[in-house]
């Protein structure tokens, strides 16, 4: 019998837990650990590794193909382009603190799409495959040039008419034109809101008015669209972080179970403000708080909010498949389901990549909306975003759950050469992955039951964790 | 002697919208009675008792002149319709709702015909017996069947015993994202599993097969009949569907059919899952967490707790569908699929009813 590589860390518990390049785990002991490692396994060891799917007896052999198929499903495939984020304008209407993409004033000229880059966009869709496509407008703020977002959905509704539309709008300024672009069965909104009034206030709108603006909007889009098709993203300062408590109350009355939090953006303007060397372990100390709360909360409401990127990582433990997040694939792809359009026709492999470029860092662009994707340089990309091969993500015992980020790579340490484990992206995703370890494992009611809302099965308990002692 | 044909009935003029030309296999309706009701076409003339002509509007029959029988084999009014094609098994399963006989008719030249005349877009489903005991001549009808109607396609149960290496070539060629393939497993232990179906060796036999099944490229459906000899290891089998099997397609969990051996058997065969949800439940939840699409086929719903209905779906088609007297003012009905038509009226559901 041949065993396939396990990996192990320990746990808070003292317990070790295993897992294989599959993504393959269970709970072990120490004394298990010295037996594998000393060639000393007992029958029962041989037998729990082959029914658990760690072993095979002969290449080929139905063992050897399950895992094989297993270890494929946990490789994430190129896909066709599918996804356009496009950046009609830079331009907006607010000053946000840390602005996310590097905005423009609103009157500010020559910070929109000329009529040639439009027409390169409609021919750019016009090109892509379908039969489906979905587009994100960004910025600036896109409703300040409603005219050019019309003129791409009514192309593209021609072109591919089950496509999807998101608009990334600060919803804070809406005449009867933009209510009704926004007002329509393909299309939705996502916006940004803080958490609290007050934390809004101060890190967005900076005065009460403003807000309450925003507020009475977001409101009218939730009544108009319905509450699936709006949602929100709050933005983080580590050192001052809103109440969990009123933050997850304004997303729940607006109708939002899923709340994505994100630190403060090293990119754009909020980099040359703000950035901390400690703040990643302030960071992975609050989020792993607010799953805490989290827990507490759905438990006593009966309500179930999640932590939408820790859903990601819970399910992505679990299960193959789960390759919905961009940042939580391996390997990574660039240009290949999605790019985004920057308003001077650039191409960029992600909106990071694109922001970065902006503050004159490094040019990540990759070609332009009228000569196309090159090739060359998103092959330079790709052979960066891809972790089986890393020197630190080969021993680590989450590399088949775990994606790559250059951009963030470069972002933050201006190099994609740093040790991985030095990284705020691996540090984030460490703890990501203890906190889920910790949290499955756990037997009480309310960890139970919010742990299987977020898995998305009806219940959780110590069956669900294969055990060896 | 007249030879035995296929032939599909059309009550109404111009009700045909097939694109192939079929009007050498139609017969048309020429006069009814209250008795019986007369059909002509190019095989001649068929009189056939006990029909209202409305209902069997492009129905497909297999008629055998000589012993004066029409069976129907294609119903119009159906997207699954299921050709049996022999009723010889090298297994003899505790539960078989059609228990295997010794001899065997061959039938694919009429199915060939019959498919020709199938209502578009539909699902045949290929059935026994065991059909790959006849493995080549079920080949060489999925590929000819498959290219002269590609709008249909296929399910094919089988008990998974006659792949050989040798069949990947041909599985390959055949455009595998139209056919299922339904494939039983009772249980994560060998001597369990081969008990139920009273073969020795047949648990490695369809591991052997599905991992073929697998490299081929198949879409495979793993199906469970759930039983007091199986229920207890019903975990462990989740178990190993996530960790052996993770490359199929859906995994089946279904509730006993009172008919064909499992009628003979029932007090030793029949599980009660209302009463023993936990085995079910568990199960259930490990192979979901783990990816593998998983459903419960034939339970009731009200012996479902709540949080799990959404994974059992309504299975039962309407003509073979019935409630009990409790099912009466039952707010669920709509969305349960109930008893087949032929369960015993004392269900043996120890938690029955809501609402
Ligand atoms: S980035 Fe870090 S957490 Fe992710 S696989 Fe690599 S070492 Fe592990
Ligand atoms: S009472 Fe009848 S209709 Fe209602 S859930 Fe039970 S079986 Fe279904």
């Amino acid at each position: 019998m041949t065993v396939w590589p396990l990996k192990f860390r320990e746990r808070t518990d003292g317990q070790l837990l295993f897992t294989d390049d599959a993504g393959g785990f269970f709970v072990g002991s120490h004394r298990f650990l010295e037996r594998l490692a000393k060639n000393g396994l007992s029958p029962a060891d041989q037998l729990f590794l082959r029914n658990n799917g760690h072993a095979f007896e002969q290449v080929g052999d139905p063992d050897w193909l399950s895992f094989a198929y297993r270890w494929s499903r946990r490789q994430s495939k190129q896909q066709d382009l599918s996804y356009l984020i496009l950046v009609p304008t830079l331009r907006c209407n607010l000053a946000c603190d840390y602005c996310q993409v590097s905005r423009a004033p609103e009157s500010a000229r020559g910070f929109d799409w000329s009529g040639e880059t439009l027409n390169a966009v409609l021919a750019f869709i016009g090109k892509m495959k379908g039969p489906e496509i979905k587009i994100e407008f960004q910025g600036g703020e896109p409703l300040l040039r409603v005219d050019l977002l019309e003129q791409v959905r009514s192309f593209t509704r021609c072109k591919f008419p089950s496509s999807q539309f998101v608009v990334c709008t600060n919803l804070q300024r809406l005449g009867e034109r933009e209510w009704a672009f926004l007002d329509q069965a393909d299309t939705c909104v996502s916006t940004s809101l803080d958490g609290d009034s007050a934390t809004h206030t101060r890190q967005r709108t900076h005065d009460h008015l403003t807000t309450d603006t925003f507020f009475r909007n977001l409101s009218e889009a939730v009544r108009r669209l319905g509450p699936g098709k709006v949602s929100a993203l709050p933005t983080l300062d580590v050192e001052r972080p809103p109440d969990f408590n009123d933050l997850v109350d304004n997303f729940e009355r607006h109708g939002i179970q899923s709340i994505y939090l994100r630190p403060i953006n090293h990119q754009g303007f909020a980099r040359r403000r703000r950035s901390e060397p400690n703040s990643i372990a302030r960071w992975n100390q609050l989020h792993s708080d607010f799953i805490d709360f989290l827990i507490e909360r759905n438990y006593r409401t009966d309500r179930y909010v999640e932590e939408y990127y820790f859903g990601q990582c819970l399910r992505r433990f679990l299960r193959s498949g789960a390759d919905d997040h961009v940042d939580l694939r391996n390997p990574n792809f660039f240009a290949s389901d999605y790019i985004v359009v920057d308003h001077d026709g650039q191409l960029y492999p992600t909106d990071e990549a694109r922001m970065l470029s902006r503050i004159g860092r490094i040019d990540l662009s990759i070609g332009t909306v009228a000569d196309g994707v090159d090739r060359t340089k998103v092959l330079l990309l790709n052979s960066a975003s891809i972790n089986n091969f890393d020197a630190d993500c080969i021993h680590c015992v989450y590399q088949p759950f775990c994606g790559t980020d250059v951009v963030d790579d470069l972002s933050r340490d201006g190099r994609v050469d740093l040790a991985r484990s030095e990284t705020w992206f691996c540090k984030r995703h460490i703890s990501l992955f203890d906190k889920v370890v910790e949290i499955i494992s756990r037997r009480d009611e309310a960890a139970r039951r919010s742990v299987a809302k977020w898995a998305r099965i009806p219940s959780w308990g110590d069956h669900m964790i294969p055990v060896h002692a | 002697m007249a030879e035995p044909y296929v032939v599909r009935l059309r009550s109404f003029e111009g009700m045909s919208e097939e694109s192939h030309d079929t009007g050498a296999l139609d017969a048309a309706l020429e006069s009814a009675d209250a008795e019986a009701a007369e059909f002509t076409g190019a095989t001649g003339k068929l009189r056939l008792f006990g029909v209202d002509p409305s209902e069997v509007n492009g129905d497909v029959l297999f008629v055998v002149p000589w012993r004066g029988t029409a069976h129907r084999i294609i119903r119009a009014n159906s997207r699954h319709n299921t050709l049996l094609v022999t009723e010889q098994c090298d297994q003899l399963c505790v539960m078989c709702s059609q228990p295997p006989k010794k001899q065997h008719i061959d039938m694919f030249p009429f199915f060939e015909t019959a498919v020709l005349v199938s209502p578009k877009n539909s699902t045949i489903g290929i059935s026994g017996g065991e059909p790959t005991l006849f493995k080549s001549e079920l080949f060489d009808f999925l590929a000819r069947a498959m290219s002269t109607r590609p709008d249909i396609d296929f399910h094919v149960l089988t008990n998974a015993q006659h792949f050989e290496r040798d069949d990947l070539a041909f599985l390959r060629r055949l455009d595998l994202t139209r056919i299922l393939w339904g494939v039983p497993v009772y249980s994560s232990d060998t001597d369990v599993h081969d008990r139920i179906v009273a073969k020795p060796g047949a648990y490695d036999q369809v591991r052997r097969s599905l991992s073929l099944l697998c490299e081929a490229g198949a879409k495979i459906e793993l199906r469970t009949v759930l039983m007091k000899p199986n229920a207890r290891g019903l975990l462990d089998l989740a178990k190993f569907v996530t960790t052996a099997l993770p490359f199929v397609d859906s995994w089946a969990i279904m509730q006993l059919e009172n008919i064909g051996f499992a009628r003979q058997n029932w007090d030793a065969l029949f599980f009660d899952s209302s009463a023993g949800f936990d085995v079910v439940g568990k199960a259930l939840d490990f192979a979901i967490s783990r990816g593998i699409h998983t459903t419960l086929y034939n339970f009731p719903l009200c012996t479902v707790p709540t949080d799990y209905r959404a994974f059992a779906p309504s299975t039962i088609s309407d003509w073979k569908r019935a409630y009990v007297a409790d099912c009466a003012d039952c707010s669920l009905r709509n969305e349960c699929g109930g008893f087949f038509e032929w369960h015993p009226k004392e269900h043996g559901y120890e938690r029955f009813g809501v609402a």
